[in-house]
């Protein structure tokens, strides 16, 4: 195993609702993202694949369990804190691409920037046409995020997630809303980004094409992770 | 720029109509406010300028008797109110008052006033004046009544014993112009014959309509007053401490005296009771305006949910959330402010040109108003708390939104 470990959570619990309607989302989930790595959670629908990765993005707080970002533990940290280092360390990509519509697609890339406040305008301009070229978006950087196709908004999400340069990439179901010609554009954009800055990658995704395509495949059922097995070839499985 | 500030923008440009409808409460509150409070004003500050210009700030009158405390009294006599002073007319030693009160760094001047009521008649019309014997010299120092004359001259007047000078709508009851004559009723039954030398308008209908102003000496013949004079009227520097001036000068020359605040105590009241009124009125429509941002900010909250939801998701804090509403709110109230005061000068300027014809309390011709910066600050400040108050709760509402909440239901 990798000892380059970026992310990792342990023996997560987390119940979601209220009462009657309160469901055992998580039930004792441990993993370990390794740099330059890309993983694969799948698994029925409800079975926790999001959950899992919101609460690995500090979006979600577990009810037990322990989350590390560089082997260093985050929970006891304050909103601020968690705050910081979801936008210092972790770059999300949802199914929806999640755009602001009243901004451009170079703008929508520098929110983050803005926020980590590294660099300066210019430099911000300059990264984000940097980012929308790399996913093939150079000529379409001033244009409205609601103006662009549903591929295209996906493309600018996904640049949007590198936007600071983050450790770890976690994107729920990043394809789930684009055909198959773009769903494999926009993997493959992902790979390749992933594999030249080493980087981790770690997607909750249906698409088994998809799955059988990344490192590390973790099956989930009922809020556990019942088995994690390495791409065909790569290596043994994991328990 | 901070990224909530830069957000904030991009939220509020991207929806004109909300925003135009947010700007325009705000910049009709402010307007209305600063118009009102410049009309309500301009009418108080045009009558306390016209009273202190014509009766002056501060007026000592008649010489009282000190009043001294019996050291035994009945028990019943002992919750009575304390006696009243007994007055005597007119002031014997007015000289001296004037040289002592001269002496007072808030006293400007002084001058000693013969006062009296007396019938006058020119031609055939006939009105009972009040008749201002005065020293030419030091009246004008004392009050505005050199720039109160409408007709004439003042020096006519000062160099002609025999002339008097009229209040403007006495003139008119009269029917009198310059070079008339005008005959004084004497106590004793005889007409002096007067010339009007100049008409006075001091602005107030009631001096207006029954002022004549003569020389002191001839004024006490007429009258057959024996101490010459009735009142002494005085300028001061600061107005509004003729209050603290009055009590120090009854105790010092055991005169009665009186401020102009005291003096024209049922006026103002009304002045301010209006001015209340409309400010009250007015900042119900700033309220309002402060309801509407309410309003158009929740919406924007719900509107902006799934933003809130990426800001977060992004690495932006609880506080930069509510940060971004609240510049929203600020920079709706600064430009609102700033608009409203310019269109609430625009609209203070356009009403002091509305002609209107008031002969009544006061004379004008066209709307009265203030000019007063203080005007534009408080508008500014009631308009920057209301709309802080409107966007406090929104903002909070939006940095307590759970981003995981409205991502998972957009899924």
């Amino acid at each position: 195993m990798n000892s380059e470990i970026c992310l990792s959570c342990e023996t997560i619990e987390r119940y979601l609702g209220e009462e009657e309607e309160r469901v055992h989302a998580l039930r004792g989930v441990s993993l370990d993202i390794e740099a330059g790595s890309i993983h694969a959670v799948v698994g029925p629908s409800g079975c926790g694949k999001s959950t899992l990765l919101y609460v690995l993005g500090l979006l979600d707080l577990p009810d037990a369990g322990q989350v590390a970002i560089e082997l260093e533990p985050v929970l006891h940290l304050s909103d601020d804190e968690l705050a910081y280092r979801r936008n210092k360390f972790i770059g999300f990509i949802f199914q929806f691409h999640f755009l602001m519509e009243d901004f451009t697609a170079q703008e929508n890339v520098m929110i983050p920037m803005r926020k980590l406040g590294q660099l300066s305008d210019s430099e911000m301009h300059q990264r984000a046409s940097g980012l929308l070229e790399s996913v093939g978006l150079g000529d379409k950087v001033r244009r409205l995020s609601r103006h662009l196709s549903g591929g295209e908004q996906q493309r600018v999400a996904i640049a949007r997630a590198l936007a600071n340069d983050p450790k770890v990439i976690l994107a729920d179901e990043p394809t789930g809303n684009l055909d198959t010609a773009n769903s494999e554009r926009a993997f493959e954009l992902l790979q390749t980004l992933v594999r030249q800055d080493r980087k981790a990658l770690l997607l909750a995704t249906h698409n088994p094409v998809i799955a059988e395509a990344c490192d590390w495949i973790h099956e989930m059922r009922d809020g556990r992770i019942t088995a994690s097995h390495p791409r065909r070839g790569l290596g043994p499985t994991r328990n | 720029m901070t990224p909530p500030l830069y957000i904030a923008l991009r939220f509020l440009t991207h929806r004109k109509r909300a925003l135009l409808l947010s700007l325009s409460g705000v910049v009709f509150g402010v307007a209305i406010f600063i118009c009102t409070q410049a009309q309500t004003q301009g009418f108080t500050s045009y009558f306390i300028n016209s009273t202190i210009g014509s009766n002056g700030a501060l007026v000592v009158r008649s010489r009282f008797r000190p009043r001294y405390e019996p050291l035994m009294v009945s028990a019943k006599a002992s919750k009575e109110t304390v006696g009243r002073r007994a007055y005597f007319e007119g002031i014997t030693n007015a000289n001296e008052i004037m040289r002592v009160s001269r002496q007072f760094s808030d006293v400007v001047s002084c001058s000693p006033v013969l006062r009296g009521n007396v019938s006058a008649r020119a031609g055939f019309e006939n009105a009972t004046v009040e008749l201002y014997g005065i020293d030419p010299a030091l009246h004008a120092q004392t009050t505005d009544i050199l720039h109160q004359l409408v007709e004439g001259n003042f020096d006519d007047f000062r160099n002609n014993t025999s002339s008097i000078i009229i209040g403007s709508r006495l003139a008119e009851t009269l029917q009198a112009s310059i070079g008339d004559t005008v005959q004084l009723l004497a106590p004793n039954g005889e007409y002096w014959r007067f010339t009007v030398a100049a008409i006075a308008r001091a602005g107030i209908g009631s001096i207006d309509s029954t002022r004549v102003y003569s020389h002191a000496r001839i004024a006490q013949a007429l009258l057959q007053h024996p101490s010459g004079t009735s009142i002494i009227i005085y300028k001061l520097r600061d107005p509004n401490c003729a209050p603290a001036l009055a009590e120090h000068f009854e105790e010092l020359f055991q005169h009665g005296a009186t401020s102009w605040q005291d003096r024209e105590e049922s006026t103002l009241q009304l002045f301010l009771t209006l001015r209340m009124s409309v400010a009250i009125t007015v900042s119900l429509i700033i309220l309002l305006a402060g309801f509407g941002i309410f309003n158009v900010l929740t919406m924007s909250v719900l509107a902006k949910v799934k933003e809130i939801a990426i800001l977060r998701s992004m690495g932006y804090r609880r506080f930069d959330i509510s940060a971004i509403f609240l510049w929203q709110g600020a920079l709706i109230a600064a430009a609102g402010s700033l608009l409203g005061c310019l269109l609430g000068a625009l609209m203070t300027w356009g009403v002091s040109h509305i002609p209107i014809r008031l002969r009544g309390l006061l004379y004008t011709n066209y709307f009265l108003v203030t000019w007063d910066w203080r005007h534009y600050v408080f508008a500014t400040l009631l308009a920057i708390l209301a709309v802080f108050i409107a966007s406090y709760v929104p903002a909070r509402r939006a940095a307590e939104l759970p981003p995981v909440v409205t991502i998972r239901g957009s899924r």
